[in-house]
């Protein structure tokens, strides 16, 4: 009996410990999927049909092929009434990652798009009711670019930084309303609807 | 060394301002016209002043046909001697963007005879309002050649609301109590005419008995309708004569005699 006793509280006392292992599985995985939220790089960028520059931040994954990027773009005041303010939503694709030296890496190709809008109430995502149906069938705030460029990386001292990297890109890009306004004009010339920009990426994570 | 070439590589890149665009409506004008109207009128005036007969051209909607256009002032350029002045009708742009804008005026620009430009609906989308007081000036503006007076209106009422007055009656108010300027013959341009989708037909009526209170008004002109027309909107003897847009590759061309008027329809 006094064995039978023993018996089970032993077995309950290897339960409980089984329960915590889990239980800790469970909350590191928890942790781990959060933290995969933290962004990992902010950006900045000059141009680019975004905004005269845009600040941002973002992840990169799939062994560092891919990078979504989230920023927040300034246009000032020209020939509006006011500046406004844009966000762009940033899809980039690196094929290729060459090793140059130690530190230093070259990114051949970066292309993908991105998704811009303007804050800004003289703007439509959809034409205003006073139209008549299907009067303008495009939006004025969102646009969409398709962009392809090239990156340098160099590994920054982890000791001495707190960034891990600063890569120096540069890309050219076109818009959906330029492409429609090429379409059958041979006089429009790739300097007249391609938009350069350049930036850096500051590596946290 | 990459530390060093770096800031070559942002002069280099920086030099390339061309293809340094902030967003498609930045407004951030990169050629050098600005108040073209203003610009061109005082010229239409001088050339038109001792002349018994005056040769004009109305043309309009080059949006998304630059390549037309630039045929169209390679065309014109042939026959400067003939033609006088040329009303463009509006609609320079397609989405009222700031590139769209500077691609047309650019060859516009390449024109040899002074032209005064329309504001179209199109060319006020998003801020193209904007961009086209910067680089034509008022969107309501008259001229006189020889004895005609040419009261040009912006008429896209549908892309305003009340607050703008379109068309802008106290505008013409001023203009027909103008007693400072010599004429004796009107003609009223417009981008979309009476009775269009973007004419604020509750006042149509009103606004051509209004406008018949200019001296002898002769017709009107208008864009907007990407087709030649030429109708008597209110059976009062006024023609609306409106041109097509240039990518169907043709102009009216008009004369003014001292006592009447002609047109021909051209292709190019």
């Amino acid at each position: 009996m006094t064995l039978f006793l023993l018996l089970i509280g032993t077995l309950q006392a290897q339960e409980s410990s089984e329960d915590e292992a889990r239980y800790t599985k469970r909350v590191e995985k928890y942790i781990s999927r959060w933290e995969k939220l933290i962004p990992r790089y902010s950006k900045i960028q000059y141009a680019g049909s975004m905004g005269l520059i845009s600040l941002g931040t973002g992840w990169n994954y799939y062994r560092n092929h891919w990078e979504t990027d989230v920023l927040l773009g300034l246009v000032p005041r020209y020939s509006d009434r006011h500046a406004m303010v844009t966000m762009t939503l940033k899809q980039n694709y690196y094929p290729w990652n060459i090793p140059l030296s130690d530190k230093l890496s070259f990114e051949p190709l970066a292309c993908g798009f991105y998704i811009n809008t303007l804050f800004d109430r003289d703007f439509w995502g959809r034409q205003p009711d006073k139209y008549p149906k299907g009067y303008y069938w495009f939006s004025t705030r969102i646009r969409t670019h398709i962009f392809a460029g090239e990156r340098f990386t160099l590994k920054l001292n982890e000791n001495k930084s707190w960034h891990k990297s600063i890569s120096f890109f540069y890309e050219l890009s076109t818009c959906d309303l330029y492409l429609i306004n090429k379409i059958g004009n041979k006089s429009l010339k790739p300097k007249d609807y391609m938009s350069l920009s350049f930036g850096l990426k500051l590596q946290i994570l | 060394m990459f530390k060093q070439a770096l800031p070559l590589c942002l002069c280099i890149l920086l030099s390339a301002c061309d293809l340094i665009d902030y967003h498609p409506y930045d407004g951030r004008l990169t050629i050098s016209e600005r108040n073209i109207n203003e610009q061109n009128i005082p010229l239409i005036e001088a050339a038109t002043k001792d002349k018994d007969t005056i040769r004009f051209v109305l043309m309009g909607d080059t949006q998304r046909s630059y390549d037309e256009t630039n045929d169209f002032v390679k065309h014109i350029n042939r026959k400067k001697d003939s033609i006088d002045f040329i009303i463009h009708g509006g609609d320079y742009t397609e989405f009222g963007m700031k590139k769209e804008y500077e691609w047309a005026v650019d060859i516009l620009s390449k024109l040899d005879i002074p032209y005064v430009g329309l504001i179209g609906n199109h060319d006020i989308i998003g801020n193209g309002d904007q961009v086209y007081e910067k680089l034509f000036g008022n969107e309501n503006f008259s001229f006189i050649a020889r004895d005609v007076k040419f009261v040009c209106l912006n008429t896209n009422a549908i892309e305003y609301d009340y607050s703008h007055p379109v068309p802008d009656f106290g505008f013409l108010k001023e203009e027909l109590e103008d007693s400072t300027r010599q004429y004796s013959r009107t003609v009223v341009a417009m981008h979309a005419r009476p009775g269009s989708d973007q004419f604020d037909n509750n006042i149509k009526d009103v606004f051509q008995l209004y406008i018949r209170q200019f001296p002898s008004l002769m017709f009107c002109l208008n864009a907007h309708n990407h087709q030649l027309q030429m109708d008597d909107l209110f059976d009062d003897g006024i023609i609306y004569y409106g041109c097509s847009n240039i990518a169907k590759r043709n102009y009216i061309l008009f004369t003014l005699t001292p006592d009447s008027y002609t047109y021909e329809v051209i292709d190019f």
